[in-house]
């Protein structure tokens, strides 16, 4: 980043806290001077801040990253007391925009490193993403607490990470329910038929030809559609949920694995004939290794799909346990902070199997030229 | 020349007097979509009751997905019907919702099985499969299982719960025993679905004692200490309940009001006809006064809900008098 605008972002980021002092935390509130620690805190944080401005390099990350955890310490600090929480005033608001300066401003710095040896560039990989989703969830702690949101519309991250935190047990049997016994034997039904099929098609024409507009037709079908039939045909425990999930899955797999199984090159499959090999040896030997990129690709996508077509025909009847179930009922009560610790459980389930997906698609395909760059 | 003159004089000043009397504007936002169980309001707007007390009432419906709790918490109504359990969750959970009016006396909510079953009585529920809302609804038949002492789980010796839409298809597809329903709604489409009423076992709440109040008005806490709002409320009660009392006694006006105002066109005549005469005999006091006992025995059903009480403590300050005094004088 230009050290320029860096000096000008850090310098910016210290007076926005040495107004801090002067202007009111909020209206009937201690001001920051008359609260030892907090002063302490905050004035270290941009003392680190002129610190990053002199710097205005890379160097200016060492500083300018305690500056920010100093500044969101301060705020978090700051709100304990129930004269700032609800009505904070340009004080504290202060305090917040410095601490997204600087910490925008590491972000940024180390989003440019490119060239580092390869340890040290996972590192920065890792951290950059890392610290982006942390000051984010800092905005949303602050933003929330700061402005008195009703917590039935929107609770603080940090009561839903409580909440999760004293709820697992029931977290627990939701996610068996949804996603061992929904999404997985959906996710394998589905991948699995889709694949058949796909094989079965590339081999009959007529298949092909006539399946591949039918299925376009399966694929529009509105999901808020199908899950209450297929809670009616199966019942109102987990086959229906894999039934959606297997109907949701098919389709992707289905076209991406025709295409894939088209992939291999002319050449290639010349020398299989050349080699007398019968239908099932290019099939096995050619076909499709040279389909498992399209195959990857068509898993990756079904991996949040299975996830939201569960969770979306749990909507629609279950017995009571299951991320869906538990979503509704306690939206239901009010009881918000609950539906986000499910969202956390469902998003971290997904991440986790998409990843697993991703792992071992790099385990298989590692040949494929886009490994290669 | 002269006769133009008198028009305009005559014009200016039924205009002017006109827009001195600006009529103050009132949010409601229903439990439900539009259909019988809210008659008195769509009547009061139709026939100007709401007018004549000077109020311009936008009457908003709800739906699967409208929680009247989070309308009115971000701002999108200025009172709201709830059910007394929600909106007593809803206060707990930082929703500071005051009850100002009971509409409601005695609840609509049953248990609806199917005779096949060999079900007769309340005990005969062991072991059976139940179709339960949520959604703020499963508190009257938790604190009922709670009573007999059937723990709603699946468990031996229990019974098994599956959480049912908003419909009645698990009973009609046999794949629950039991269902819940409204008197005035659901009831009714087990009947149209096939069923004789020889062939169904009903179980009012009301009956079984652990009936929770229903349809009422609640307004947010903090708007109570403005004069000037409560005033406006009083007006509105005044006329909603003015509403119910015509709808009573002309139900087939109300069902055709009823009719017009429901876009969805979901219910029919014989629908709403049947709705209104059900809602009829649930209404209470025609001024809308919350009884104090009714709302203990709501209290004391929601604390007892097994072991997922949805309120941990009693509520202080849940319903209040203001609007009904300034509706008095």
């Amino acid at each position: 980043m230009d050290p320029r605008r860096l000096r000008l972002g850090f310098l910016l980021a210290a007076a926005a806290m040495a107004f801090a002092f002067l202007l009111p935390s909020a209206p009937n509130a201690l001001p920051l001077l008359a609260r030892p620690y907090i002063s302490a805190i905050s004035a270290a944080a941009c003392l680190l801040c002129l610190l990053a401005a002199w710097l205005a390099d890379l160097r200016a990350t060492v500083a300018g990253f305690p500056a920010s955890v100093l500044a969101a310490v301060a705020s978090l600090l700051l709100l304990d007391d129930p004269m700032v929480a609800g009505s904070a005033g340009a004080g504290f608001w202060l305090i917040v925009i410095a601490c997204w300066l600087s910490a925008g401003l590491c972000v940024a710095t180390l989003a440019d490193l490119r060239q580092l040896p390869r340890k040290r560039q996972r590192a920065v990989d890792l951290l950059v993403p890392l610290l982006f989703g942390a000051t984010v969830f800092y905005l949303w702690e602050v933003g929330v607490r700061g402005l008195g949101v009703p917590p039935v519309l929107l609770p603080a991250p940090s009561a839903a990470a409580a909440r999760f935190a004293s709820s697992l047990p029931t977290l627990g049997t939701d996610f068996v329910q949804t996603f061992v016994r929904g999404v997985l034997i959906g996710y394998a039904i589905g991948c699995g038929a889709g694949l058949l099929v796909a094989i079965l098609a590339h081999r009959y024409q007529f298949l092909s030809r006539g399946l591949l507009p039918l299925g376009n037709f399966f694929a529009a079908l509105p999901l808020v559609g199908i899950a209450p039939i297929m809670v009616m045909w199966f019942g109102f425990d987990w086959p229906s949920k894999a039934a959606v999930v297997v109907l949701v899955t098919f389709f992707p797999m289905l076209v991406n694995a025709i295409a894939g199984l088209s992939a291999s090159g002319h050449i290639e499959r010349d020398l299989m004939r050349s080699y007398a090999a019968s239908h099932r040896q290019s099939l096995t030997k050619l076909q499709l290794p040279a389909a498992l990129p399209f195959i990857f690709n068509a898993l990756k996508i079904n991996a949040t799909l299975a996830l939201i077509g569960a969770i979306v025909a749990e909507f629609f009847g279950t017995p009571t346990q299951g991320i869906g179930f538990r979503i509704s009922t306690e939206a239901g009560r009010m009881a918000i902070d609950m539906v986000w610790a499910e969202i956390a459980l469902a998003a971290l389930a997904g991440m986790a199997f998409y990843g697993l997906v991703t792992l071992a698609e790099r385990a298989t395909t590692f040949w494929h030229p886009s490994y290669r760059t | 020349m002269k006769q133009t003159l008198v028009l305009a004089t005559g014009l200016a000043i039924g205009l002017s007097l006109a827009s001195a009397q600006a009529a103050e504007p009132v949010t409601v936002q229903l439990k439900w979509v539009a259909q019988a169980q809210f008659a008195g309001y769509f009547v009061a707007r139709d026939k100007g009751f709401y007018q004549d007390a000077g109020l311009d009432v936008t009457i908003k419906a709800g739906g699967p997905d409208v929680a009247p709790p989070q309308v009115i918490a971000g701002g999108g109504a200025d009172v709201i019907v709830d059910w007394m359990p929600s909106a007593l969750a809803s206060r707990e959970k930082g929703v500071p919702l005051v009850n100002i009016s009971q509409t409601f006396k005695k609840s609509g909510l049953e248990l609806t099985c199917r005779a096949e079953t060999g079900i007769k009585k309340p005990t005969d529920l062991k072991g059976k499969t139940l179709g339960v809302w949520y959604g703020g609804n499963e508190y009257p038949f938790l604190s009922w299982m709670s009573k007999l002492g059937y723990k709603p789980d699946g468990s031996a010796g229990g019974v098994k719960v599956i959480k049912q839409g908003f419909n009645v298809d698990p009973l009609l597809q046999k794949q629950a025993d039991c269902v819940s329903t409204m008197t005035y709604n659901e009831y009714w489409q087990v009947i149209d679905g096939g069923y004789k009423p020889s062939q169904l076992v009903v179980f009012k709440y009301e009956d079984e004692g652990v009936a929770t109040l229903e349809d009422g008005l609640y307004v947010l806490e903090k708007n109570l200490g403005d004069p000037v709002f409560v005033a406006k409320m009083a007006k509105f009660v005044k006329a909603s309940m003015k509403g119910w009392d015509y709808a009573k006694s002309h139900p087939d006006e109300a069902v055709k009001i009823i009719l017009a105002a429901d876009t969805t066109g979901a219910k029919s005549e014989k629908d709403q006809k049947r709705m209104m005469g059900e809602v009829g005999k649930l209404l209470g006091d025609t001024d809308g006064k919350l009884d104090v006992k009714d709302y203990d025995r709501t209290v004391a059903t929601l604390m007892a809900g097994g072991s997922d009480p949805v309120i941990t403590k009693k509520p202080d300050g849940a319903y209040s008098f203001a609007v009904y005094d300034a509706m008095k004088k």
